[in-house]
């Protein structure tokens, strides 16, 4: 059984601190499917950027690490720029209970300050990082302000509430658009399988 | 077998001295300064106890907990020699770090207990102070978590240095408090324990399971050189450096290379290349069954064996229609003249291989019915006869004869131009294996004159035998001596002058192997007369710092691969 009393408690402490930088909303009914935002840090090619990660949460949370992985098309060598997967040692098998969904936020956000080119998840991304950094820069830029501004994220919203008109609850509506990686037409497909 | 049932033989040896086989004295031969191979074999009820030894040896030298001793023999992979070495180079303080052991030697400040209650850093809950642990790192949590954590820790199979909660921190938790954490789930406790157990075995660089299927529950322990073929008391061969089944004088890449050639279909590959042609229409192979080069698939497309391209049906004598291919391509010949001499080259080796492999599990059988002919008569005669030349000899043949389809495999490997092609040149590489053939045919020839005669040992026994007795032993003596030529060869000349791959494979049983029951401090001394040398051998061996005597037992049954007695001084010698 997930620790609910935790959650709750991580979610009010996040809600509390509002210059983090991170931001926490409940997806599902059971709290066990989350949708995290991180702001891109300054003097970054992420810099402005409003990044949008999916969160779920096993059985066992805290004991074992939360499941992250970014909506947002992201360009960096620990970021796969095909599935938004992370590469982030505290996400895997340096996880502790005593760590919290903002931490892991938070490091998500040092992450994208501080590559590590050295461990990448996306070996393409990363090559280009460490042999032509100003492509990379310029690349890690653009795909920030075409895949990660907050409109974008304000859009997400605006899906649910379009499948939510369609008769479905919005939490169902929320996962089967994370479930679908955003995508309207395969979520709403996915909903009426489900019917 | 037992220990007077060898000594048995070597004295028969002796008291044929006559053969003259047997004065031929290896000694000086030997000197190379080979590492000895010694094994033991620890039964499953036995782990727990020799594990507890090396616990208590780090126990009582470093005046720690059990749990902090467990933690770093895991670290130094039970290795109490790495262990102690390290601690004289550095101090305990360092060790411990090595290991992420931290010590309670220094008290954590707050657990003085100003406040009554703390702040779970966890489920961040207020709790009473009494009501929570920590590791000995200062990493402060409530039971509920500990225990949660340490109950889901042991069930993703971390039970061995299960790490502190703290964010990385890392410190392996103190085994005790692990127990009394997780005492109210008794299978987790029970796998926690048995982990904790088996660390010994999986963890430790010089022992391994015994790999029968299904598992036997011992586990083997070597000493010094880790490329040896240890016998299980299950029977079981096997070498100890890949785990796989005995191979020498196949070195471990070789066999591992042979088994995945045996099993997956290159071979097949390229039988397909060298015999058959892809239809230019439907792409099947096709197998040319008669001598006209105009071939037809079964999916009726004609076409030019000689070129593989598609023709019309008709053709006469000297070419087919709607057709013409007469150059010469050398290339795409070339390949098809090396893919079937490589087939060839293989089924050589393959068939001989499998050929000594089906004996040597004929023998084995001949080798069980004749060992309960003898045991009858054992037991029915009155007159005291002893037969043990000839099981001496069936083991020999057993093993001989292992050593044999092996060889095969070796030479295919060794001559192949594949392996060390970079290291031996072609002329280089006739020589050698000119060697090695002459010593490999030498002993296959005796090894068939004795398979030959052991046959007839049932028949035989009990009525006319000194005759086939005396020829057995000969044949014994010299399988052992063209055994010990064979991997001198191999470990000097053949495989001893590669300079840059290495090829290590488990040495000649008689040679580095020790008898083992020879080493058993319990031992009773062979009621026969013992040679001088064999005394001084036993006095050394009992002497050994390291034989651990709980450990039980040396096992298995060197035999008569050792039936030179004059080796053993040289033996005791290198090994102190």
């Amino acid at each position: 059984m997930v620790d609910l009393g935790r959650i709750q408690k991580e979610l009010k402490e996040i809600d509390r601190d509002k210059t983090s930088g991170v931001t926490v909303k409940i997806t599902g009914n059971n709290l066990q499917r989350l949708t995290g935002y991180v702001e891109g840090p300054r003097d970054t090619a992420y810099e402005g950027g409003y990044f949008v990660v999916d969160i779920q949460l096993d059985d066992q949370y805290p004991f074992v690490p939360p499941k992250m992985r970014f909506r947002s098309k992201v360009w960096h060598p620990n970021v796969s720029s095909a599935n938004g997967a992370i590469c982030l040692d505290i996400l895997k098998d340096q996880w502790s209970p005593a760590l919290t969904l903002k931490t892991a936020l938070l490091s998500l956000q040092a992450l994208l300050s501080s590559p590590q080119p050295d461990d990448p998840q996306d070996a393409v991304v990363a090559r280009q990082y460490l042999t032509d950094n100003a492509t990379f820069q310029r690349t890690a830029r653009m795909w920030t302000e075409n895949f990660a501004h907050k409109a974008l994220a304000a859009t997400e919203d605006e899906k649910v509430l379009r499948l939510a008109d369609m008769g479905f609850t919005k939490e169902a509506a929320s996962v089967a658009l994370q479930t679908a990686h955003g995508d309207e037409n395969a979520a709403l497909e996915l909903l009426l399988a489900a019917v | 077998m037992d220990a007077s049932d060898n000594d048995d033989f070597s004295n028969d040896v002796q008291s044929d001295d006559d053969l003259g086989y047997y004065t031929e004295s290896e000694e000086g031969k030997q000197d190379q300064g080979v590492s000895e191979a010694i094994w033991y074999v620890i039964d499953a009820n036995e782990i727990s106890a020799v594990q507890e030894k090396a616990l208590q040896d780090v126990m009582g030298i470093m005046g720690c907990s059990r749990s902090i001793a467990r933690t770093l023999l895991m670290h130094f992979r039970w290795s109490t020699e790495t262990l102690f070495g390290v601690l004289a180079e550095r101090d305990k303080d360092e060790l411990y770090k090595l290991a992420s052991v931290t010590s309670r030697s220094t008290e954590i400040p707050s657990c003085s207990g100003s406040q009554a209650e703390v702040a779970c850093g966890c489920c961040f809950c207020d709790v009473p102070r009494e009501e929570t642990s920590d590791m000995g790192c200062g990493h402060v949590f409530c039971n509920d978590c500990w225990s949660q954590h340490c109950k889901v820790q042991i069930k993703d199979g971390r039970s061995r240095k299960l790490p502190c909660m703290g964010v990385k921190c890392g410190a392996a938790c103190d085994e005790e408090t692990v127990r009394q954490l997780i005492s109210d789930d008794q299978e987790i406790l029970a796998r926690f324990d048995r982990s904790l157990l088996e660390s010994y075995v999986e963890d430790n660089a010089m022992v391994r399971w015994c790999p029968s299927v299904p598992h036997c529950g011992r586990a083997i322990r070597v000493e010094g050189e880790v490329h040896c073929e240890p016998e299980c008391s299950c029977g079981l061969r096997f070498c100890f450096a890949c785990g796989e089944e005995a191979h020498s004088p196949c070195t471990c890449e070789m066999w591992k290379q042979w088994k995945e050639k045996c099993h997956d279909d290159s071979e097949t590959k390229n039988w397909m290349t060298a015999n058959t042609k892809p239809c230019p229409k439907c792409g099947k192979p096709v197998e040319k069954n008669g001598g006209c080069n105009l071939v037809m698939c079964t999916c009726r497309q004609a076409f030019c064996w000689l070129c593989g391209a598609a023709t019309g049906t008709s053709h006469t004598w000297t070419e087919i229609s709607g057709h013409s291919c007469g150059r010469y391509k050398d290339e795409a010949d070339r390949r098809i003249d090396e893919a079937q001499r490589n087939v060839k080259r293989y089924m050589h080796y393959y068939t001989r291989w499998e050929a000594h492999m089906k004996s040597s599990k004929a023998e084995a059988e001949t080798r069980t019915s004749t060992q309960e002919k003898i045991a009858a008569l054992e037991d029915n005669t009155s007159l005291l006869k002893d037969y043990s030349w000839l099981s001496q000899a069936q083991e020999q043949l057993f093993h001989a004869r292992r050593v044999l389809g092996y060889s095969y495999v070796y030479a295919f490997y060794m001559f192949g131009n594949a392996m060390f092609r970079e290291e031996i040149t072609p002329d280089q590489n006739a020589i050698n294996q000119n060697l090695f053939e002459d010593q490999q045919q030498q002993l296959e020839a005796e090894v068939e004159r004795l398979s030959g005669l052991v046959e007839m040992g049932p028949e035989r026994i009990g009525k006319v035998e000194d005759q086939l007795r005396l020829q057995v032993i000969n044949s014994t003596i010299n399988i052992n001596k063209r055994l010990v030529n064979l991997y001198e060869l191999i470990e000097n000349d053949l495989l001893g002058s590669l300079q840059f791959s290495v090829g290590y494979i488990a040495p000649y049983g008689g040679k580095s192997t020790l008898r083992p029951d020879r080493a058993t401090p319990t031992l009773t001394t062979p009621a026969l007369p013992a040679s001088k040398a064999q005394d001084e051998d036993l006095v050394d061996l009992t002497g050994l710092p390291s034989s651990e005597p709980a450990l039980g037992r040396f096992q298995g049954r060197e035999g008569l691969r050792s039936g030179d007695a004059a080796k053993r001084p040289r033996r005791s010698g290198s090994l102190d």
